[in-house]
């Protein structure tokens, strides 16, 4: 039976109707763009230019520039790869884990995590591309017909494996996105007043009218798209994790890495949707939209998947211990006491300890403080992939091998400058997309049981 | 029955009758008595999907999960076959000496391709049978409806008590009835 809930707290609140609900998240573009919006943008524009000017001597001198070596042969390239793929995951998990187990709280925020994915990914993409040195090439990672006597690609490879897996998450995320905006860009469309911004949305809006045979149609290919992303996007990080795990490097060669890579990603893809909505609820005055107990709901998860990943740290270090390999043992000791010491305690400190401090109703409510900890939650996620892989490789077996890495000036502006592509993409998202998905949040106005 | 859902265009159809909403409970309620006296709904036009209509209005399920399923299938083959021929028939390549056929590595792949292949073909599918097209015209009969009013739209035949139903639709809480006819809309 459907009823009004008495105690359950409202997901939108301020007494919203269907047309405030369009009027209040269609206004940023019915509107002129606001100065903060111009301000980030601007600042947005700039870190996207360190991308280029980066990108273009990278490409133009050759990976040289870079600072890795033969013993680390993957340094802050493919540590910036596995940070934003893993940023990604979240989107999908709101939009899709969080469709299945029916959790409503999501809708609010599915919309701009989607986008988040899309962008993400396109910002992960860059670095293993770009890693090959001779990029123009590139296409020799698909499998096409070619005339070097059928050289095919290598399917054992988990490096092939991540090329099918990254183009299919990003193709299938940006259709379960797009699906899920259609009705919405059908609402712009009848709000707008110009004739370029009218054409525009009509064009994407694919002639939505809103019939009830189109409802049933649309929710039911939604649940399937969630059906289908769930499985898919734990493939992807499990794929990821396994470019290291079916390696014999001691560090990487662990069956643990696939659910914990996963929790990680979930972890960090949070860390980076609670920075972006709590600046956003506020500068676009979301806060009856995204309110304070959506933020809390992330907290948790914060709280649930940071823990995970410490258990999986704690783990690898036991099973090290636990294996009598000295190589194996050898490489954890060099990780919490070796010349990288400080990388190590750094992911330790902000992922496992500091997350801890959720267990407290004050830190899960205080939006300041949820923005400062979802920074920590960033950096140490970035530790964590930068201690996995350069001090597995820094020392390996033959010690005349052994070698001290640190990212050059090219490397570090190549990240500073995906940063750069990730935010002028959101700006952008934000001035002419929807961020909160209208049509859902129509929905649960009433907050019926 | 072809794949487009005819029914979701306005054009070249009987005179209508036209209900207009602003709660979804009223409507519901309305729905619900047209349904009872035994009148086909044409459509009803939410801004949101309410729930329960499709079943009061008796809209079959959507076969649109056999067709992600083919779909699914489909892919899987094709992957299979593509991975087949490219390390069995094209080029062997002896790895180890071990045998040349089938083994887990190529899951990974196989796996990518079958959601490839199940998203994009339901997604066209789903396209192509809600009459969607980019830049196709659309047939709104409200600029409200994708906002905050919810339009029923009754396809009149003869012998139908259109006062009556006005009547019925006024009653059940429409804010608003109107006559549709050769595109064309007059309130009544």
């Amino acid at each position: 039976m459907i009823h009004d809930s008495l105690i359950r707290e409202r997901l939108v609140t301020g007494d919203k109707t269907a047309a405030d609900v369009t009027r209040d998240i269609s206004r940023p573009i019915l509107n002129q763009p606001s100065s903060a919006w111009k301000i980030g943008f601007t600042l947005s524009l700039i870190f996207l230019g360190i991308f280029g000017v980066s990108l273009f001597w990278t490409v133009w001198t050759g990976i040289g520039v870079w600072n890795i070596n033969k013993s680390v042969m993957w340094g802050w390239d493919i540590t910036n790869f596995v940070f934003w793929v893993g940023i990604g995951h979240a989107g999908t998990l709101i939009s899709a884990v969080l469709l299945l187990f029916r959790q409503k709280w999501r809708m609010s925020i599915n919309r701009s995590a989607e986008a988040m994915t899309i962008f993400a990914v396109v910002c992960a993409a860059m670095f293993p591309v770009f890693h090959m040195g001779r990029v123009w090439v590139g296409y020799w990672a698909l499998p096409l017909p070619n005339s070097f006597g059928s050289l095919w690609v290598n399917f054992n490879s988990p490096l092939l494996w991540d090329v099918f897996a990254i183009s299919t998450y990003f193709s299938v995320s940006l259709l379960f996105w797009y699906i899920g905006m259609i009705p919405d860009i059908a609402t712009i469309r009848d709000k707008v007043k110009t004739k370029t911004a009218k054409f525009w949305y009509n064009f994407f809006s694919m002639g939505w009218t809103g019939s009830t045979r189109s409802w049933a149609r649309y929710e039911l290919v939604s649940l399937i798209l969630a059906g289908i992303s769930t499985p898919l996007v734990l493939s992807v990080h499990t794929i990821v994790s396994a470019d290291f795990a079916t390696s014999v490097i001691p560090g990487w060669h662990t069956t643990i890495f696939p659910p914990y890579f996963v929790a990680g990603a979930i972890f960090s893809g949070f860390g980076m949707v609670a920075t972006l909505l709590v600046v956003a609820r506020k500068v676009m005055n979301y806060e009856n939209y995204i309110t304070i107990g959506h933020l809390e709901a992330m907290t948790k998860i914060i709280m649930v998947t940071g823990t995970l990943v410490g258990i999986a740290y704690l783990t690898e270090f036991f099973i090290a211990w636990y294996s009598i390999n000295e190589y194996e043992q050898y490489a954890f000791i060099n990780r919490a006491t070796g010349p990288y010491w400080w990388a190590y305690w750094s992911m330790m400190s902000c992922n496992l300890l500091a997350p801890q401090v959720f267990w407290f109703k004050w830190a899960r409510t205080t939006p300041w403080f949820i923005f400062t900890m979802s920074i920590v939650v960033n950096v140490g996620m970035w530790f964590e992939r930068f201690v996995i892989i350069v001090t597995s490789l820094h020392r390996d077996y033959l010690p005349s091998s052994w070698v001290m890495y640190s990212g050059s000036l090219t490397e570090v502006g190549l990240f500073l400058g995906t940063f750069g592509i990730f935010f002028t993409c959101f700006f952008l998202f934000a001035k002419f997309l929807p961020v909160i998905n209208m049509s859902e949040v129509k929905t649960i106005l009433r907050n019926r049981e | 029955m072809g794949l487009v859902d005819k029914k979701l265009s306005l054009r070249n159809r009987n005179k209508m009758l036209v209900g207009v909403w602003e709660d979804e409970d009223a409507l519901l309620s309305a729905t619900q008595a047209v349904v009872d006296k035994g009148i086909h709904i044409h459509d009803i036009f939410t801004p949101y999907p309410v729930h329960g209509l499709e079943r009061i209005m008796g809209v079959k399920r959507s076969r649109l999960a056999r067709v992600a399923f083919l779909c699914g299938l489909t892919g899987l083959s094709l992957m299979f076959l593509m991975v087949w021929y490219m390390y069995v028939k094209d080029w062997p390549v002896n790895v180890g000496n071990k045998p040349v056929r089938f083994s887990p590595s190529w899951i990974p792949v196989m796996f990518e391709g079958t959601i490839l292949c199940t998203a994009y073909g339901m997604g066209i599918i789903f396209f192509l049978r809600n009459r969607m097209l980019h830049g196709i015209k659309n047939d709104l009969l409200d600029d409200r409806q994708t906002d905050d009013r919810m339009i029923m739209t009754i396809e009149t035949c003869e012998g139908m008590d259109e006062q009556g139903l006005i009547n019925l639709m006024k009653e059940k809480g429409a804010v608003e009835t109107r006559e549709f006819h050769n595109g064309i809309q007059t309130v009544i």
